[in-house]
């Protein structure tokens, strides 16, 4: 790249790489146009707004792609069976421990299963259905956990434990969907046609 | 095969500012990069400035999004042979109208509320 600022190269470095493969030299050159019609000043007052709004949002928008939100869960699967193991060795209790473990077992069995396939399957409203689970089981949660603080009595009955079971798978499922749903691409329908064109 | 979902120009709207900018500098014809942001300056009254990566990254998603294509441009003696050119593609101009036609609609609405003496 004759004539390329050696700085501003070395800075679209911090682009994601797909976009940096794909338009590094033409960053480079358009900048050494900027250099040469404007002056460096200008150049760089541009170029350095420029970086701060895009290196952020190019990199984030590489994050949340298809497979970081499958990563997200294999993450959350084995996040849930640490802390069901730590849970159980610390003493916090061996029925929240044992919850945490079969809830990573399910999550682990359906990452590998038809839930997963769905979960990857081109489909333009997934995130939005993600964060709508994820709202709902939320909801699950504090109705539960409402419902436990109201009926507490001195000792723990059945129905504590019932409240307990569905509060907790909830509160971890409504983390998992959220998670889940924040790191799935907001793709438009009309991308998803374009692309499978 | 093309769904009707895809040819039609209202579910691209409205479109990002950016994005405008860039398919209206293509109205005009096959343009590279850098042309293209002079082109969009020019129009804005220099209101609109694109950064390098900004105005890649609209074309790249112009691109992902079949309303403009990159094409082998016939190079002159004095172009750059570096220089990659743009242009719009069929959606590309339909889409273009239709969100002119959206904006028009706006301003028509806006100048008849805002008449002299309303404000």
């Amino acid at each position: 790249m004759p004539g390329a600022h050696p700085i501003y190269h070395t800075l679209v470095r911090l682009y994601p790489k797909a976009f940096r493969d794909a338009y590094g030299d033409d960053l480079v050159q358009h900048f050494d146009g900027l250099v040469a019609d404007r002056g460096s000043r200008a150049a760089w007052c541009r170029a350095a707004l420029d970086l701060a709004v895009t290196v952020p949002r190019y990199r984030l928008e590489t994050i949340m792609n298809e497979r970081h939100s499958a990563t997200t869960i294999s993450v959350a699967v084995g996040l849930l069976a640490a802390a069901g193991v730590a849970s159980t060795l610390v003493d916090i209790g061996l029925y929240p421990g044992g919850l945490l473990l079969v809830v990573a077992l399910a999550l682990g069995i359906a990452q590998r299963s038809a839930i997963a396939r769905a979960l990857r399957a081109p489909d333009p409203h997934r995130r939005r259905r993600r964060l709508q689970t994820a709202a709902v089981l939320g909801v699950v949660f504090v109705a539960s956990f409402v419902a436990y603080l109201m009926l507490i009595g001195d000792t723990w009955s059945t129905r504590d434990t019932v409240l307990a079971i569905i509060g907790n798978a909830a509160m971890i499922g409504a983390v998992g969907f959220l998670a889940a749903g924040l790191l799935t691409p907001k793709t438009s329908q009309r991308h998803q046609h374009n692309r499978a064109m | 095969m093309q769904t009707a979902g895809v040819t039609d120009p209202a579910s691209y709207l409205p479109l990002p500012q950016t994005q405008f900018h860039v398919l209206v500098s293509l109205t005009a014809g096959e343009r590279h990069g850098y042309a293209i942001m002079q082109d969009v300056e020019a129009s804005s009254n220099g209101l609109v400035r694109m950064g390098p990566a900004t105005l890649y990254g609209t074309l790249k998603r112009l691109v992902d999004e079949g309303l403009a294509e990159e094409f082998a441009h016939r190079r002159g003696p004095d172009d750059d042979q570096r220089r990659r050119y743009y242009r719009l593609t069929g959606l590309g101009q339909r889409v273009c109208a239709a969100e002119a036609t959206r904006l028009a609609g706006l301003v028509r609405i806006t100048r008849a509320n805002l008449r002299p003496g309303t404000v």
